[in-house]
């Protein structure tokens, strides 16, 4: 389990610690993060967590202190020279960072993002320069944008990650990763301006409706995601065949029976419920995350490779029924969407790689990113992480980044 | 090909860009020439890392190369310009690199990607013909990508594979140092220069471990992209499976398998090379590794993705080329005999072999059996393994031919004679569906596999009289089928959608008589089955295709006998076109009532199994127009007389005797000897004067006209064709002869009473170079049987009694 507390926060305090001062050369144990001859130990055997919410993440993260906000503004919705600069430039895998390379590029990628990314405020001191997550991911991508090299390395950005909780070297899930990465950017960005509009560019609002059967009293409650899970297989277990019906069956109702009855306050006591979610807004940048698990028997969870295609262009008023929406025609007029990016898992659910396959904005060309190796693809190759049920170690999308086709 | 070479021969608008590039570039277009080798046989990329000394020794190398290339040059004049351009370059490198020669390794590793770029944007317009592929066919665009895509991936496996040696070289430095300098058991806290060898190490450590974490990301790279273009490879063959099945049907499509094979092959080879580069990878992790070593984690994950894509690949690759058929019957595979021969071939399309290791195929029947009451089982007789034959020849590849087989089938234990009727299943025996499998064990380049692959279900028949009914289920399996595994498909067999079933028809014609069906046949054949014309949605029960029929046999029985009719006699004239073959009655009233008198058409008789017959048109003066029809010719009748000669000298008595031929405008309007004149026998000129025992004999046809007589003349007609065909009952009509014969200004359409008012014979008459013939030849034609069939009334009513 990854530590958690103040007491058990020494390893990777520890660890840090090390990552920095360490001078002796240990080779055949050696772990190497640095440019300039300055090497690194790291014996701290860090575990994936499992489930990590941002919730715990929240409570143990201490917020430093005010800066003073910048007044770098600029006009919305027009993009300066340097938003418009996103060659596709490599990351190195600095170990096991495919995962968060992957993520990065995503990020990197939308010019919607590093248009807020460009305006944030530059903390003062030193060290905060090094913990604050937005200005190590703005200093990165000046870096690649501003070096002729094919690659570069994400060094300092792994560093500041660890302060904050997100360790290294280790496998990590995704959609996981890329929540954690998200509120840490959120929080971090001082500006509510910024903050608003990362909220815009990313996040989804739904509407969650519990319905008691017996005296249809109805509580509705709404909340936002970053991603839409969606599950690949249905209710009774038999594969969804395209991405649209992965869709249909996440907004489909579902009856709260037998074990699952819930309390109702009305009628006192345990009754049938029904359960839905309706949609109430999408973002600029819609996450949709494939829930490519299959939990057997025992406790062993193996991944589905099964084919499942995603289209480029997806109309959300033709997935969803009127029923499952909750918004206005204004805002569903606008739920025209195109593939942007693609994170795709090849692997098993215990050991794999993660590579980006990306849509440049500005050029319009696809780019699969696998680490420092960047190459231009075509769509084709993306059509290849539908997935295959007779290649279980191929490579799979996991997360799909749709881009409004016509920004409001 | 070299890129430069490559480049140069750009067309003039992209090579503008290749000029623009090198314009403002500090490498000059010369020294790119005269090294062009070298320069690309360098891995620059790697070179252009910070800190790289191999940028150093590069820069160097090329200084150099330039220096040997200066001295190479001929004192003479012709080269006077390069000679000085290149020291002119040689003294501009030197000065602007000599600082940062990773700098000059950066703008090398730019330039050739530019240029790569530039030629992959000029492959895409198709504007640069692929000089080594001299394939004079044109070339699909997937077919292009597909080409383009193994090219790509050749040079990133081959970049790849510079990448490990890089590799190789920093590991063997380090390696070196490390068990020079590296001495951990004594205290050298005071030692300086120890800590300089150390920080060293650690320097050459980390580029090694870079280096590492490049070549794994290149081939992660390399195997997403095989994905995409075995996704591709499996597209194609998919077609290619569907156009074999098609074939076999008798669609004339292409199934050739050698493009498919030079692709399979070329993307086997680079997963097998990969995979050596795999494990020299992995032996160098053997020699050091460290903690974090990106190959510790990475390699098992990537030797797995590799031998799941090489064993799919070749699972794939492995497939039946020639689906069971039996020499005698070419154009109807999957009908195999018992005790007759037959051949089966399949094809590993990946042409890859361990010379020492041989490899064996081995073929089973039904391995797994339905589990059907009666369902027969069956030995193959010969040798069920084979050794696969190794040809040098691409076009031979790997192959395992099994030529000789022959079926036997197995008896039931203590069954006796009468066992077979409680054996009996609920299929008829040619429903019943068999497969033959193929095992291979594979062994390449320490990868074991045991490949299988399966024919197309077949039908075993032990009588010839089988052979059409079970074609009928050939044709109904590979029509219908959506699993090409399905041996109990008829159990319940799906109905044909028309306009499939029209289109495997016409095939059958296609194959067989080398025309299909056109559209207006379609239109009467679809009228014949299903009463109206042919919406999208009917479809055809399989009993009512092979099974039932109204008139006593089923439609494909009907079907085949016309076919068999085409092969065996009518072949050129269906060819040709000048069979209209599949006419209703009532279209054919409508095409002819508008012709003249004694046009005519050819038809297939509806009423009986493989007959043909014309119908032609005739104005009387007054009242409608009358048609009339021969009673059909079969197969016996064609075979003594081809159907262009009966036209030619078909005649028709009138009562006055006086003969005539009826038949004199093909419809719509060619003259009859036209149409047919060169499909007429030659006709030996019986020369009269000379002296010969016999003269030659010449069989005609005749008709005799008997609208108003009273006696009845269809009968000597049957009775004749009842004694050369030997069997009367296949002539309609016999009954309902002596009924009272209808006028013939009312045409009777009822095809019984048709054939009746009628009569046909069959005279023999002789040599007879024109006609009408001389007289003198009189003698002669009464010698023969003629005298027999003397086209009279009085002789034929006492014949028939």
């Amino acid at each position: 389990m990854r530590p958690r507390g103040k007491a058990e926060g020494r390893p990777w305090l520890r660890a840090l610690e090390v990552l920095r001062n360490c001078p002796s050369v240990i080779v055949h144990a050696v772990l190497l993060m640095s440019q300039r001859g300055r090497h690194q130990e790291s014996k701290t055997k860090l575990e994936i967590s499992p489930s990590e919410t941002m919730k715990a993440e929240e409570e143990n993260y201490k917020e430093e202190d005010k800066e003073p906000k910048s007044e770098d503004w600029r006009p919305p919705s027009v993009f300066g020279a340097a938003d418009l600069k996103n060659r596709a430039v490599g990351l190195y895998n600095i170990g096991q960072t495919c995962c968060l390379n992957s993520l990065l590029q995503v990020f990197f990628m939308n010019i919607h993002f590093t248009k807020i990314l460009r305006r944030i405020s530059v903390p003062v001191c030193g060290t905060q320069k090094k913990n604050n997550v937005p200005y190590q991911m703005l200093l990165l991508l000046e870096e690649m944008q501003r070096g002729k090299q094919k690659a570069v390395s994400p060094r300092e950005l792994a560093i500041c990650l660890l302060a904050h909780r997100v360790t290294m070297f280790v496998q990590y899930d995704a959609a996981q990763l890329f929540l954690t990465l998200w509120n840490l950017l959120k929080k971090q960005m001082k500006n509510p301006e910024l903050v608003e509009k990362l909220s815009d560019l990313y996040t989804i609002g739904v509407q969650e409706h519990l319905a008691c059967q017996i005296c249809s009293s109805e509580t509705k409650r709404n909340s936002s995601m970053l991603t839409l899970p969606v599950p690949l297989l249905d209710s009774g277990f038999y594969m969804l065949k395209t991405l649209e019906e992965c869709l249909q069956c996440f907004f489909h109702p579902e009856e709260l029976t037998g074990h699952n009855m819930c309390f109702c306050e009305h009628c006192g006591k345990k009754t049938p419920f029904r359960q839905c979610v309706k949609l109430v807004h999408l973002p600029q940048t819609l996450t949709i995350h494939l829930k490519r698990f299959c939990f057997g028997r025992s406790a062993y969870i193996h991944k589905i490779s099964s084919c499942l295609p995603f289209p480029q262009d997806l109309d959300f008023n033709e997935v969803l029924t009127e029923q499952q929406c909750q918004a206005y025609d204004s805002e569903k007029a606008a739920w025209q969407y195109e593939l942007f990016a693609v994170v795709a898992h090849s692997g098993s659910t215990s050991c794999g790689h993660y590579c980006a396959y990306i849509r440049s904005l500005t050029e319009c060309k696809w780019y699969c990113f696998n680490d420092s190796l960047v190459e231009q693809v075509s769509w084709d190759d993306v059509k290849s992480t539908y997935g295959h049920s007779d290649l279980s170690w191929g490579q799979t999308a996991y997360l799909l980044f749709y881009m409004k086709k016509h920004p409001q | 090909m070299a890129q430069w070479q490559e480049v140069q021969q750009l067309p003039p608008t992209h090579l503008e860009r290749v000029h623009q590039l090198y314009t403002n570039a500090a490498l000059p277009m010369t020294v790119r020439q005269s090294l062009a080798d070298w320069i690309e046989d360098q891995d620059w990329q790697q070179a252009a890392e910070p800190f790289s000394s191999h940028a150093r020794m590069l820069f160097h190398s090329l200084l150099t190369l330039l220096g040997e290339q200066l001295g190479s040059l001929g004192p003479g004049d012709e080269d006077f310009m390069l000679k000085h351009n290149l020291r002119k370059a040689r003294i501009d490198l030197q000065a602007a690199f000599e600082e940062h020669p990773e700098n000059f390794a950066n703008l090398v590793a730019n330039l050739l990607q530019e240029e790569r770029c530039i030629l992959r944007r000029a492959q895409a317009k198709g504007q640069v013909e692929a000089p080594p592929a001299p394939s004079t066919a044109p070339q699909s665009s997937q077919e292009r990508e597909i080409q383009q895509r193994l090219a790509e991936f050749r040079t990133a496996l081959q970049e790849a594979e510079r990448a490990f040696r890089h590799m190789e070289d920093l590991q063997d430095t380090f390696d070196f140092s490390y068990k020079m300098y590296y001495l951990p058991g004594q205290d050298h806290s005071h030692d300086p220069q120890y800590a300089q060898h150390v920080q060293a190490l650690q320097a050459k450590l980390q580029s090694l471990d870079r280096q590492r974490r490049e070549v794994v990301a290149q081939i992660q790279q390399l195997l997403g992209r095989s994905e995409t273009l075995r996704d591709f490879l499996q597209q194609e063959l998919s077609a290619w499976r569907e156009r074999q099945q098609r074939s076999c049907l008798g669609a004339p499509t292409d199934t050739c398998l050698l493009q498919l094979q030079g692709w399979f092959t070329a993307l086997g080879e680079g997963l097998f090379q990969l995979l050596q580069l795999l494990r020299a990878v992995g032996e160098l992790r053997q020699k050091v590794t460290y903690e974090q070593d990106p190959l510790q984690s990475e390699l098992p994950l990537l030797e797995k993705r590799l031998q799941e894509q090489l064993t799919c690949l070749l699972q794939s690759a492995f497939v039946v080329e020639q689906q069971p058929c039996m020499p005698n019957t070419p154009k109807r595979p999957l009908v195999l005999r018992t005790a007759n021969k037959f051949c089966t071939r399949a094809r590993l399309l990946v042409r890859l072999h361990d010379r020492n290791h041989r490899m064996e195929a081995n073929i089973h029947i039904d391995r797994d059996p339905p589990k059907t009451r009666g369902f027969r089982k069956f030995n193959i007789l010969t040798s069920s393994s084979k050794t696969v034959l190794v040809g040098d020849s691409p076009r031979e590849g790997l192959v395992c031919d099994f030529q000789y087989l022959t079926l036997k089938e197995q008896k039931g234990g203590g069954s006796g004679k009468g066992s077979r009727g409680s054996n009996e299943g609920p299929l008829a025996v040619t429903e019943e569906l068999h497969l033959i499998t193929f095992t291979l064990a594979y062994a390449y380049c320490g990868l074991e596999l045991k490949l299988e692959t399966s024919t197309l279900p077949f039908v075993i028949i032990s009588n010839n009289n089988q052979l059409s009914s079970a074609w009928a289920s050939v044709l109904w399996f590979n029509m219908l089928s959506p699993n090409p595994k399905d041996q109990q498909f008829f159990s319940t067999p799906p109905p044909a959608p028309w306009p499939r079933l029209a289109e495997v028809l016409s095939w059958q014609f296609q194959s067989i008589a080398e025309r299909g069906l056109s559209r207006e046949h379609l239109q009467m054949l679809a009228e014949k089955l299903f009463g109206s014309k042919p919406s999208p949605e009917s479809a055809l029960p399989w009993t009512k295709f092979s099974k039932d029929g109204a008139a006593g046999f089923s439609f494909w029985a009907w079907l085949d006998g016309i076919l068999a009719l085409l092969h065996d006699h009518l072949k050129q004239l269906w060819k040709d076109g000048l069979i209209l073959g599949f006419v209703s009655r009532k279209q054919e009233k409508k095409l002819l009532k508008v012709k003249r008198s004694g046009t005519f058409l050819i038809r297939f008789s509806e009423s009986m199994l493989g007959g043909v017959t014309c119908t032609w048109v005739e104005h009387p003066e007054s009242g409608p127009p009358a048609f009339r029809a021969v009673v059909p010719y079969t197969a016996a009748e064609l075979a003594s007389l081809a159907l262009p000669d009966i036209i030619r000298d078909y005649q028709l008595l009138a009562e006055e005797n006086i003969p005539e031929n009826p038949l004199l405008f093909l419809y719509p309007d060619t003259a009859r000897d036209e149409a047919f004149g060169p499909y007429y026998s030659q006709r030996h000129e019986g020369i009269l004067t000379k002296k010969k025992e016999y003269l030659n004999q010449r069989l005609i046809r005749v008709s005799s006209r008997q609208p108003l007589s009273p006696v009845c003349c269809g009968c000597a007609t049957h009775m004749s064709r009842g004694a050369t065909v030997g069997s009367p009952g296949q002539c309609p009509g016999v009954i309902g002869h002596c009924a009272p014969l209808p006028a013939v200004s009312s045409p009777p359409m009822a095809p019984r009473c048709s054939a009746v008012s009628w009569g046909e014979r069959r005279v023999v008459t002789s040599p007879s170079s024109t006609e009408p013939r001389p007289s003198n030849n009189e003698g002669t034609r009464w010698e023969r049987e003629g005298a027999m069939w003397r086209d009279d009334v009085t002789q034929r009513s006492v014949m028939s009694r």
